[in-house]
Formats: C-alpha cells, sequence, structure tokens
C-alpha cells in the first residue's frame, strides 16, 4: 500500500509514474487507483523475478517502460503472463 | 508444543514458527489451512517421482494469492475513486528516470536506525513489526554506483532471503543501468531512493509529499516504484 501513495503523489505532481506489484497484491493497486500498474506473477518479495534471473528482470522493467508509453488513462494495469521461473542462486 | 491447529497456522505469523512468506496462513480458515498443507503433502510425494517441483511452488504461489485476498467485510479505508494520470512529457529515450522501491534498502553507514537501534538485524525488525507499523518510515537516498557489498536491505515485512541474494530482486538497478546503456532511457538517475514498506498508512501518506518534493530535485521525468 505504502508505495500506492507514493506514486499518486507523483502524478498528481505532474511526474509519470509505473508501479509493479505482485500478483497477490494486484487488488491494492486497483482500489488505490495506483496510475498505472504492471502485475508480475511471482511470489510476494521476488517482484522482478528470482534472484539471478536477470532476464526477467529487463522482460519486466521493459514491460513496465512499455506500459508507461501506452497508457491513456490512470488506472491502466497489465498483469504479464509469464509464470514465476525459480532461481538457481545459493 | 502443543495446541489447536488455529494456534499452529497463526504461529507463522510473527509467533513461535514465524516465516513472513508463510504469515498470511493467520488469516485463512482452518478448513483452507488444513487443505493448503494436504495438497502440499500430495505434491511432495508426487516430486519424490517425477522432480518436478513446480507444483509445489504453484500451489504456494496460488494460496498466497487467496491469503491476500481481500475482506469484504472489512474494507480498507486506503481507497480511492480517483486516479491521478499525466502523459510521458517526452520520450522516454530522452528521460531521466528514477527509482523507489519499497523494500527497505540503504547504504552501508547511513542506516536510519529505526527507534535509534544501532545495526538492527533482519530478525529484530521482524520482531518489532508492530512498531514499524505505528512509524513515519524513513527515505534512503542510494546512490546508483553504490558497490553491491554495501548495498544493505532490512524490512519486516517481508522475507529478505532472495533479496539479499540479489538485490534486483525487488530493487532493479542493474536492468535500469543495462536499459539505459541500451538507451531504452535517457538515463537513470544519479541517486536511487528505498524506504522499508510495513509502515503506517496514514504516516506515509502525510510524509509522501515531501518524498516526492525532494526527488523531483534530482530533475526526474518519470518514475519507477517498486513495492514488495
Amino acid at each position: 500500500m505504502s508505495v500506492g501513495h507514493v506514486a499518486r503523489e507523483f502524478e498528481s505532481r505532474g511526474i509519470p509514474t509505473v508501479s509493479v506489484y505482485v500478483r497477490s497484491f494486484r487488488h491494492v493497486a486497483e482500489r488505490m487507483g495506483v496510475p498505472r500498474t504492471l502485475v508480475t506473477r511471482h511470489p510476494m518479495g521476488r517482484t522482478m523475478g528470482a534472484p539471478g534471473d536477470t532476464a526477467r528482470h529487463s522482460v519486466v522493467l521493459e514491460a513496465a517502460f512499455a506500459l508507461l508509453e501506452s497508457a491513456v488513462a490512470g488506472g491502466a494495469l497489465l498483469e504479464l503472463e509469464e509464470q514465476f521461473k525459480p532461481g538457481s542462486m545459493r | 508444543m502443543t495446541g489447536s491447529f488455529e494456534d499452529f497456522r497463526t504461529s507463522f505469523s510473527y509467533g513461535s514458527r514465524s516465516d513472513i512468506s508463510f504469515k498470511f496462513l493467520k488469516s485463512m480458515s482452518d478448513e483452507d489451512a488444513a487443505g493448503f498443507f494436504q495438497q502440499l503433502l500430495i505434491e511432495v510425494g508426487a516430486a519424490y517421482d517425477t522432480g518436478d517441483v513446480s507444483q509445489i511452488l504453484e500451489l504456494a504461489y496460488q494460496t498466497q494469492i487467496s491469503g491476500y485476498e481481500p475482506d469484504p467485510e472489512h474494507p480498507s479505508r486506503w481507497s480511492y475513486e480517483d486516479r491521478p494520470f499525466v502523459k510521458l512529457p517526452k520520450p522516454l529515450n530522452e528521460s531521466r528516470v528514477g527509482l523507489l522501491t519499497s523494500s527497505g534498502h540503504f547504504v552501508a553507514g547511513a542506516d536510519p536506525e529505526p527507534f535509534g537501534v544501532e545495526n538492527m538485524t533482519q530478525s529484530e525488525a521482524e520482531g518489532r513489526i508492530g512498531e514499524f507499523l505505528r512509524e513515519t518510515p524513513v527515505l534512503s537516498s542510494i546512490p546508483r554506483n553504490t558497490p553491491r557489498d554495501q548495498l544493505v536491505v532490512r524490512h519486516g515485512g517481508y522475507d529478505t532471503r532472495s533479496v539479499v541474494l540479489d538485490f534486483n530482486v525487488s530493487f532493479p538497478r542493474d536492468a535500469l543501468v543495462a536499459a539505459e546503456e541500451a538507451g531504452r532511457i535517457g538515463e537513470l538517475d544519479e541517486t536511487l531512493y528505498s524506504f522499508p514498506g510495513a509502515t503506517a498508512q496514514g504516516r506515509v501518506k502525510k510524509v509522501a509529499p515531501a518524498w516526492v518534493e525532494q526527488i523531483s530535485g534530482d530533475s526526474i521525468d518519470v518514475m519507477l516504484l517498486v513495492p514488495v
């Protein structure tokens, strides 16, 4: 929830934002009116992907950028289809 | 330790079996939680023979989603009808991008020292979660070139084991630098920001304008926000 407050504040002051939420908290972004939300199908605490999964981190970031560019109204939300890929770090 | 099944499932939420990846068990019914454990054991049994743990992970993931489903009888006070929105002021490849996460990162030597405690550990932060949830969070400024071993994380509200292995899990500095090098964005801000998101919501709402003013001072054009 904390980030939702800040995202709304940035946007109301003229700075566009995109926020990346894990699926468990999609409803939080929706009810808070987060301006642009990218949802990842990742476990809580692993928003961008597993440790060491640089490819997924980049896919998520690019999707966030694309949403920044394509959204035309507040409350824009996109859920990435990619399932979580476990990491291999120890 | 003995007790009821309810005692057992609630003990994962900052109790005797604290495991914050599964603290949502506290808010589940006994029946649903029992169903989760039963199915978990079935999937473990199957994985013995197949070596495929994907169904175990999928079960945990789906149960976590269920565990955080909003309770219609207790609607959140933090709900809004309006949807603030501004367009990009210029193309991304000409924009300065900022990063703010609620992952609880800070630079070694610049510990926000919550409650005046020096070198608070992750375990101590989890133990004091009730106090964090009543406190105003501190915003940490993190130079983008901070060495990996100088970037510290502490957050009483989520399992930080993965982010200790790789900060990029919730603080995607390296992917942003790569996007800058590839020309996808104009530049990444020199200073990145983080705070521990398990905090008093009314207080973070109150402090948000000052944070936005501070970060806007970096002349950023767009912000990437990453909650955990």
